[in-house]
């Protein structure tokens, strides 16, 4: 476990400071180390994480959440900011409790992973990402490969006035490549990664083939047809489906937006949305996927909660306050992207759960269409109920059957229109997790998991 | 609004502690941060101080004809935490390896060097009081309003003072502010079965401005109210126009990364003399536009900041760099080191990541074009792009686009129904020959506007491909 404990004595000292003017308060603190090791063909760069700690007070001041952070964990640095957020408290006449219930876990949690990335020297990480480049070079019309391994030691401290104490350290590591072609001055680039909790053992897509692989379909893209217009069959891949999940029923699912009245799927909770072989599932208990963890910044435990069961809405992400509203329990998915940021209800890993079609079944079925691959992003719409991915490539359907390479698109559509349209999911041996980068808005980026197998369903597409 | 000095001084105590052989810069900030999150028209949350300070370091070793750049960021301000930031950097430096033979890190900057605006002095001294004023008369400009409704948003001020010293004898010091904007305004009332209509903004500036406020929300109320009657986009080829807001998500992420050093190291920027845009379209980086987000009387390693015109009258005739990119082909920097830029934002924890190449402000000289409504009334029959789900170009290949998040058709020269939903795409930039968003301008407006990182008027797009129904 890392060294945040040390701070306990002065942490536990603000929060009874805190705790005479409040009914509730609570710390976080959290440091991180990591490196990221970056390759092109002209440069190469090492970088370690930001020596960075610190810690947020949150304190509910009768009539809403008052915070304060901090970037020093020292006597005076946390006395400072705890007599700041006491004023705060000072400054209000209202008495009311807290929203929901306060936590009361108490626990330790550590990733071991076999081979921690901490103890493999720059050099060896150097050596593997020249070999990745040339793989990647080797193959006719590459201009350049991007080659990154990064990975980071998190530690997170939560404490409370109610006598939560919860201590984890998340180990992850990522590796992308980016591969780019050129032929008469057009380019085109693809991006190719793996992520998750771990270590060394981790870095699977960095072998000979399967970067060949990604350098030999970048180079496809540079004779791409432009992708078809309109509305039309659309087989998402595993990682398209997985930006589905989290995009529709993922950012329309986080309670704060019922409780602003600001989701489509609030009047439709417990209706049937899709086809019964649908179901869509956000876990933070997800082992060793990218968005796991084992408590949230509330101080619950991570859990897997069901949002759409055999087609049926059934449920919804929260925090203390959402749960509150809803008379439901905190669902472990109150997350701060780091200790300067506030809490919002976020995901954790969000998922389509496999079905039992094979693939080809799916393009039989689609008949005509397009095959989407490699998303770029996505972003939702909670209010009107659209959504919108990007896309790297794709490939035609034709009478049943994949056809050419088409250049990048994007889908845009109503979620519920794109739900009801599910016609198949393929098997879990297609099903993948994808590491992402997701924002509230468009700030407070976090690492959030997203995956499932192939979906067929019928979207409009268009060049983008 | 008034100019103001910095009493910081974290770089330069960081710099006297420095003990090192090879060249060095330290790049400090000294922030308060102060957040007001509203949920409906109450407030949810009050965020602040949240107080950051600290430095980071850079070490140049060069070897071999190359130069190994280390880079370590630290919050520890104590001697023992200058030295693991210095030897960390050091060691870093030995694995990094960049093609530049000499660097020239930027010198004292002359005296009587003139400052640009870019620190709002009422925010400055009164933060917590301005933002509750500011969020109330945010609120106000509802008042009366019976069919829209603030649905969520935050306003979220940054007060920063930036330091920064190297081992060339720079020390400069600038205080300055920025402030993000994240609001959502609902339609309620309107055709029966129609459901809500949102209008979301998301941007960022340097000044509070609550004098604008009742203009901007009643603009905002429109296209909330428009929202929930608005059909899907039709399907082809169309006229398209971009006002500023559409454009600031198209042009700076592929102008900024192709028309730099950055691009030319690597073989892929356009070269110099060619034709990669329309006759009449001219494109300048200026760094001094007063309050503009990536305004600062110097860049992120202390060089100065100027204006580089990259386009004129459609050729390519200047390129951006940094020290770094500089030194690689024995010129000078263009003042147009970054840091902080992230994915769609930018970070207000400058000093925890290294300076990158960016542009700071595009700015797109003023055409014949006129107002917006005679631009408009040119087209004839076409669509007008208001704001897009993400146009997310790609920096390599120049396809930008996305989802349709609101705009209109134009028929007869007028705006008419809304568009909501469907896909709106092409490329920002392309050789000579082959299409693109630069080479198929054929109009642009007489009124720019700042709108974060351009300073634009709206451009007439010949066509671009419309996905809808």
């Amino acid at each position: 476990m890392g060294d945040l404990s040390e701070f306990e004595a002065e942490l536990i000292r603000a929060l009874t400071r805190l705790g005479r003017r409040t009914r509730f308060a609570e710390v976080l603190a959290q440091s991180v180390e990591g490196e990221l090791v970056r390759l092109d063909r002209r440069s190469t760069s090492v970088r370690k994480s930001p020596r960075l700690k610190g810690a947020v007070l949150r304190a509910w001041n009768g009539g809403r959440w008052v915070e304060a952070a901090m970037s020093a964990l020292d006597a005076e640095a946390v006395g400072r900011t705890t007599e700041a957020l006491e004023t705060s408290l000072w400054n209000t006449t209202a008495v009311s409790e807290p929203p929901g219930v306060s936590s009361s876990f108490r626990g330790e949690w550590t990733t071991l992973p076999p081979h921690p990335m901490r103890d493999v020297p720059p050099e060896e990480l150097i050596s593997l990402g020249r070999d990745v480049l040339s793989w990647g070079m080797a193959v006719p019309a590459i201009h350049d490969v991007r080659v990154e391994i990064a990975w980071n030691d998190e530690e997170r401290f939560y404490l409370n006035t109610a006598g939560a104490r919860c201590h984890q350290l998340l180990s992850r590591v990522r590796e992308a490549v980016a591969p780019v072609a050129m032929e008469n001055g057009r380019l085109e680039s693809d991006v190719e990664g793996e992520g998750g909790m771990g270590g060394r053992e981790r870095l699977a897509l960095l072998t000979q083939e399967k970067v060949t692989e990604a350098a030999q379909n970048t180079v496809k893209l540079l004779r791409a047809s432009p992708p078809p217009t309109g509305e039309m069959a659309v087989l998402l891949d595993p990682r398209c489906t997985g930006v589905f999940a989290h995009e529709s029923f993922g950012h329309g699912t986080e309670a704060d937006q019922f409780v602003r009245d600001r989701s489509y799927l609030k009047p439709i909770l417990g209706k049937v949305v899709a086809p019964e072989f649908v179901t869509i599932v956000d876990s933070g208990a997800y082992p060793g996927e990218w968005g796991s963890m084992y408590f949230d910044d509330e101080g619950y435990p991570a859990q897997r909660t069901a949002l759409v069961d055999r087609g049926r809405f059934v449920g919804a992400l929260h925090d203390r306050v959402t749960a509150a509203a809803y008379h439901v329990r905190p669902t472990g998915n109150a997350r701060r992207s780091d200790f300067l940021s506030r809490l919002f209800v976020r995901m954790t890993n969000t998922y389509v759960e496999p079905g039992d079609w094979s693939l080809d079944e799916l393009v039989r079925e689609a008949r005509d269409g397009v095959l989407l691959e490699h998303p770029t992003m996505g972003i939702e719409d909670p209010q009107g109920g659209q959504m919108q991915i990007k896309l790297r490539r794709g490939r035609r359907i034709q009478h049943g059957e994949l056809g050419d390479v088409v250049s990048s698109m994007a889908l845009s559509g109503k979620v519920l229109d794109f739900l009801r349209s599910i016609r198949g999911v393929s098997r879990r041996s297609d099903f993948m997790m994808d590491p992402g980068s997701c924002g509230k808005g468009l700030t407070d980026l976090l690492p959030a998991g997203s995956g499932g197998s192939y979906l067929l369903a019928t979207a409009v597409v268009g060049p983008a | 609004m008034t100019q103001r000095a910095s009493s910081a001084d974290t770089a330069f105590e960081v710099a006297d502690r420095l003990r090192l052989a090879e060249p060095w810069e330290v790049f400090a900030e000294r922030s308060r941060r102060y957040e007001i999150h509203l949920n409906g028209g109450t407030v949810e949350m009050v965020r602040g101080p949240i107080e950051l300070e600290g430095f980071a370091l850079r070490v140049f070793r060069f070897r071999d004809g190359n130069v190994g750049i280390g880079f370590q960021a630290s919050t520890d301000l104590s001697d023992e935490g200058v030295r693991l930031a210095a030897s960390d950097s050091e060691s870093l430096a030995t694995f990094s390896q960049f093609p530049a033979k000499t660097l020239e890190l930027p010198g004292p900057v002359p005296s009587g060097s003139q400052g640009v605006e870019v620190c709002d002095a009422q925010l400055w001294d009164q933060p917590m009081q301005r933002l509750e004023e500011y969020v109330h008369a945010l609120l106000a400009s509802f008042d009366g309003k019976r069919d829209v409704v603030p649905s969520f948003g935050s306003v979220r001020a940054t007060l920063a003072e930036t330091t920064l010293g190297n081992s060339a004898g720079l020390r400069v010091a600038y205080p300055h502010t920025s402030i993000e904007r994240e609001f959502a305004v609902k339609a309620l009332e309107g055709p029966e079965g129609s459901p809500p209509g949102e209008y979301w903004v998301n941007d960022i500036c340097r000044r509070l401005d609550a004098a604008g406020l009742p203009a901007q929300v009643e603009e905002w109320c429109a296209y909330a109210r428009d929202a929930r009657r608005a059909a899907l986009a039709p399907t082809g080829e169309l006229p398209v126009l971009l006002p500023p807001s559409t454009l600031v998500e198209i042009l700076p992420p592929v102008i900024g990364s192709r028309w730099t050093g950055v691009a030319r190291l690597r073989e892929m920027s356009p070269p110099l003399g060619e034709k990669w845009g329309w006759e009449e379209l001219s494109v300048t980086d200026d760094g001094r536009v007063p309050w503009g987000v990536g305004s600062s009387p110097v860049d992120d390693e202390g060089s100065p900041r100027r204006r580089t015109e990259l386009l004129s009258r459609g050729e390519v005739t200047e390129l951006l760099y940094d020290v770094p990119h500089a030194g690689a082909f024995d010129t000078q920097s263009t003042g147009n080191a970054a840091r902080g830029v992230a994915l769609f934002n930018r970070d207000w924890r400058r000093f925890l990541t290294a300076p990158v190449l960016s542009s700071s402000t595009l700015i797109v000289s003023p055409g014949k074009g006129g107002t917006d409504a005679e631009l408009i009334e040119s087209v004839g029959d076409g669509l007008w792009v208001q704001q897009l789900g993400a146009a997310f170009p790609n920096p390599y290949s120049g396809a930008f686009g996305g989802e349709l998040r609101m705009g209109y058709r134009i028929r007869h020269g007028k705006l008419a129904e809304p568009v909501r939903g469907g896909t709106v795409g092409g490329f920002v930039a392309a050789p000579p020959g082959r299409s693109s968003l630069l080479s198929d301008v054929v109009g642009i407006g007489s009124t720019p506007s700042l709108v974060e990182g351009v300073h634009t008027p709206t451009l007439l797009i010949r066509s671009l491909t419309v996905a809808g129904r």
